[in-house]
Order: C-alpha cells, then sequence, then structure tokens
C-alpha cells in the first residue's frame, strides 16, 4: 500500500497542472540570435531554431539599428558565433554529498567547499541567465537534494522563466525532492548499473535505494528518468538497463561518457570504456532502443562515436547534435559561483561568477579552448563531422594528451589517424 | 513569386526536444537517429503548427530577453 504522502504529493501535482490549464499557456518564450531566433515551446518540450524570417513573422527581431542582424550571411547559420547567450547552465548548487562515488566528477565530499553560494546569490545568478534568455537549467552536486533552499531556488528559476531540472543520486532527501517534483521540469536519478554493476561503478552498494526513489518519484511525476555514466564495467548491462527503465516507466535514459575530472581522474583508466565499446557504443544503443521504447539521450562528448557511424549531418544539425558547446551552448557554475566552460572542465582564466557572467560572455577570449575549436588539427580538420563534433571532449583531451586542444583522443577516427601515422622504427637484428 | 512567398515565411532550422536535466554535459535526443530523418520530417509541420498557434495575436508576442546584445564575434577562421 502506498504512503499517504506519495497520495498528497500526486494530488498537489495534478492541482498544479490543472491550475496552469485554467490560466490558459504560458507565453512562448524565445531570443534573436544572429541566425534569427530560438524559441522555447512547453509542449511538446523543444527549443526551436527558426531563421530571420521565421522569427520576423513571430515579431522577434532585433532593436532598429542594433548590429545584431547586420551581417546577412549569419541568416540561418546556427554555428557561425557563439550563441548570444547558453541555452542552459548547469549548476552546482553545493559540492556536499555524503555517498563518495570512487568516480564522482566533482570530487564531492560531506564537508563541500569552503565558500560555496547561498540561496540568495544563487538567484541573483538565476537573474542574470534570465535577462540574458537562458532557457534551462539543471541543477546537481554535490547532492543538492540535501539543500533546505532546494525549492526556494527551483521556485525563483520558475518566476523568472526558465525551466529548472534536477539530477539527484536517490539515496538521500527524497522526501524533498518528491515533495519539489511538480517545480521540475524533468528529474534523472543517477543509476549507473543494476544490482552489482552499480557498486563496481560507484564504489557503493546504492542501487535498492536508487531503485526505492525513481519508485517514488514516478509514482508523482511522468518525466522522471536516469542517468547513466557508461563505463566498461556496464556496457555489457546496458540492454538490461533499457529494460530496468521501461520497466519502471521511466521516460528517459541519459547515457554519458565518463570523465576524467575530480576523483575521475584516478580511475579513468580502469573504467573507460574500451576503443571496441566506443565503436559499438551507437549499435548497442540502437538494439536497445528498438527493444525496450524508452527515450535515450547521450551527453555531448559522445558525438564522435555517434558521427564513426556515419550518420546524415543534416539530421544530426536539425537535431541539434552537437559535440562540445561549452561556452557555446551551455556553461557551467561551479558551488562557489565560478564560470566554467563545462562542468568537467576548471573555471577559464579571467573568468567571472556566474552572476556577472554577461560581460564575460562577449569579451573575445571568453572559454579560451572550448570556442576556439575551428582550429583544429587532423584528423578533425579534414573531417566531415568536424563542424558538429567540434573535436571531441576537451576534459578527455587534457586529461590524456596534456592539452585540451587536441583531437579527443579515445575518438575512433582519431584511434585510427595515429595507428596509421605512428612512426614504425626498424627493427634492428 | 510563390518562390518568394515561401521564403518570406522562414525556416526552422532545428529542432532540440526535450529538457536536460544532467548538470554535466548537454544532452542531445537520439531517439530519432533510429528513426531516421522521416520522423524529423513528421515533427517539423507539428512543431510549426504549434508555433503558429501559439504566435496569433490573440496568444501575444514572444517574450524576448529584454536588451538583445551584440552578437559575439566570430572566431579567426570566421572572419577569413
Amino acid at each position: 500500500m502506498k504512503p499517504l504522502s506519495t497520495h498528497l504529493n500526486r494530488l498537489k501535482a495534478t492541482l498544479t497542472e490543472l491550475a496552469g490549464r485554467r490560466r490558459g499557456p504560458a507565453p512562448l518564450r524565445g531570443r534573436v540570435e544572429s541566425f534569427g531566433a530560438i524559441v522555447q515551446l512547453v509542449t511538446p518540450r523543444a527549443l526551436v531554431f527558426v531563421d530571420r524570417d521565421y522569427a520576423r513573422s513571430m515579431n522577434m527581431q532585433p532593436a532598429k539599428d542594433h548590429p545584431m542582424w547586420a551581417e546577412p550571411s549569419d541568416d540561418g547559420d546556427v554555428t557561425r558565433r557563439p550563441l548570444s547567450a547558453p541555452m542552459e547552465a548547469h549548476l552546482q548548487l553545493t559540492n556536499r554529498c555524503d555517498v563518495g562515488c570512487k568516480g564522482c566528477y566533482t570530487a564531492a565530499t560531506p564537508r563541500g567547499e569552503a565558500d560555496e553560494w547561498g540561496a540568495e546569490r544563487w538567484k541573483r545568478a538565476i537573474d542574470e541567465l534570465a535577462d540574458m534568455g537562458v532557457f534551462h537549467l539543471a541543477l546537481g552536486g554535490g547532492e543538492s537534494a540535501t539543500l533546505p533552499w532546494l525549492g526556494e531556488v527551483a521556485e525563483h528559476a520558475r518566476r523568472r522563466g526558465l525551466i529548472p531540472n534536477l539530477t539527484t543520486s536517490g539515496q538521500t532527501s527524497v522526501d524533498r525532492v518528491v515533495a519539489l517534483a511538480p517545480l521540475f521540469g524533468q528529474i534523472n536519478v543517477s543509476v549507473d548499473g543494476l544490482g552489482d554493476a552499480y557498486a563496481a561503478v560507484r564504489g557503493y552498494d546504492g542501487f535498492n535505494r536508487a531503485d526505492a526513489a525513481i519508485a517514488r518519484l514516478r509514482a508523482v511525476k511522468r518525466e522522471v528518468g536516469i542517468n547513466v555514466v557508461v563505463t566498461r564495467h556496464n556496457f555489457d548491462q546496458l540492454d538490461d538497463i533499457f529494460a530496468y527503465a521501461r520497466r519502471r516507466r521511466l521516460s528517459e535514459v541519459e547515457l554519458l561518457r565518463f570523465k576524467p575530472s575530480g576523483r575521475g581522474r584516478h580511475s579513468f583508466d580502469q573504467m573507460t570504456c574500451t576503443d571496441a565499446q566506443h565503436r559499438e557504443f551507437l549499435p548497442v544503443v540502437k538494439r536497445a532502443l528498438r527493444r525496450h521504447r524508452v527515450r535515450a539521450r547521450v551527453d555531448c562528448s559522445y558525438t564522435p562515436m555517434l558521427a564513426h557511424h556515419r550518420p546524415s549531418k543534416d539530421l544530426l544539425e536539425s537535431l541539434m547534435v552537437y559535440g562540445c558547446t561549452g561556452g557555446d551552448f551551455l556553461i557551467g557554475a561551479k558551488a562557489t559561483g565560478a564560470v566554467t566552460a563545462c562542468s568537467f572542465a576548471a573555471p577559464p582564466t579571467g573568468g567571472p561568477s556566474v552572476d556577472k557572467l554577461n560581460a564575460y560572455w562577449h569579451k573575445p577570449e571568453a572559454f579560451g579552448v572550448f570556442r576556439r575549436w575551428r582550429e583544429a588539427a587532423e584528423p578533425c580538420r579534414s573531417c566531415e563531422y568536424h563542424s558538429l563534433c567540434r573535436g571531441g571532449c576537451r576534459v578527455v583531451s587534457q586529461h590524456v594528451c596534456g592539452d585540451a586542444a587536441d583531437p579527443d583522443p579515445e575518438c575512433p577516427r582519431v584511434v585510427d589517424w595515429r595507428e596509421r601515422t605512428r612512426v614504425h622504427l626498424p627493427v634492428v637484428m | 513569386m510563390r518562390r518568394r512567398r515561401r521564403r518570406r515565411r522562414g525556416r526552422i532550422l532545428a529542432i532540440k526536444p526535450g529538457l536536460n536535466p544532467n548538470s554535466s554535459s548537454l544532452g542531445v535526443d537520439i531517439t530519432f537517429l533510429l528513426i531516421g530523418a522521416s520522423a524529423l520530417a513528421l515533427m517539423t509541420p507539428v512543431v510549426a503548427s504549434v508555433l503558429r498557434l501559439r504566435r496569433s495575436p490573440a496568444a501575444g508576442d514572444v517574450v524576448t530577453n529584454e536588451a538583445p546584445v551584440d552578437p559575439p564575434e566570430p572566431t579567426q577562421s570566421d572572419a577569413d
């Protein structure tokens, strides 16, 4: 029998939804860009990129004499310049977390950082992001579910027109997340494997608790999914993970590549997938999708592994499947407020706190190598997918090659190219 | 003339479906890679219809960021 709180939360969610319907649809939110405009749809949930004529037809255009549309060749070209603001901001509200995953990309600890921001600073940051026209927030940690002011920050984001989304481990503070569930657009629980595989990847046996949290959240909210960090230990379990998501009636499975960041730096060599697994990634996911019919998302660092199978470039562009778009489509912010190009990257030299992002965003040197992706070396330079992939994951390149500008060393094309161009010394008998 | 009218209506360039809850990377929906371009071809008119409905005078204008700012400078290779 379900606890009373579950029924109450479901009732609250239904009432919130009905209240929204009675008021009628909220006005569309959008912003003008050099190529045209971006418009946010709530139903169906999507960001729509349109050219200048389409934007004009929606009464969206820059103020008269504003230079945004001065360059005719920018019209319709989404990636010719960095966006005027990120589409989404990833806010690490805290770096406190008790569970101590061995691969934690933020190296979270029970004590967190000494100078972490509180609710008021984060709300100011959200004001800045809202003024810039950011659409989505991804709230994470550490474990941000433990923060007593999580709801206050999420409500503020809603008031300012941003959609807050949440990732949680599901190991703690589940009551709070269930109570706040209607505030979030999407909630994902981290599940890096089923049963023993969970412990192998995370370093502790937390699957049953995560599973219980998922069941409770799913009872009050439809938009609940799981995040899965794919490693060589759980790769063979991907089909079972999709089957699990189907059984739990989850809305999506988001697959993440293991990054050498935080504590993950020390375990990267033991955890990252093998080259063979990277090459098999897309076919395996496609088979699981066909069999279990659960929506699949992958993180930006998987684009080289998708491109390896030569999908239609037009299709990838039409679906906004891009590689590293840190410091452009997205930004991160540390628990101390420091802006980063993405959550795995260190704050850039001279970078601001996120409540002062706007002034920094427009500087020519902003986000350094993340925005200089066009200056690529071979084999990226001659790759037909480079304008989409942008050289793969900068964080992996920094860790493995010592230079963030290097081509992603785990990209199958890069692996093959390095094998072909390796100097073979003559064997002296 | 027909071509000119079509051009004036403009184009949907791309659609990024869903919301990304993951605070560590830009999640992209690859479900459509499985179904292929035909699914996208079906989705685009649906999205266009929703936009058309929602941009009617009754629905009001799109709420935009109040003060559009200068677009960031193109990178060196753009300028070439």
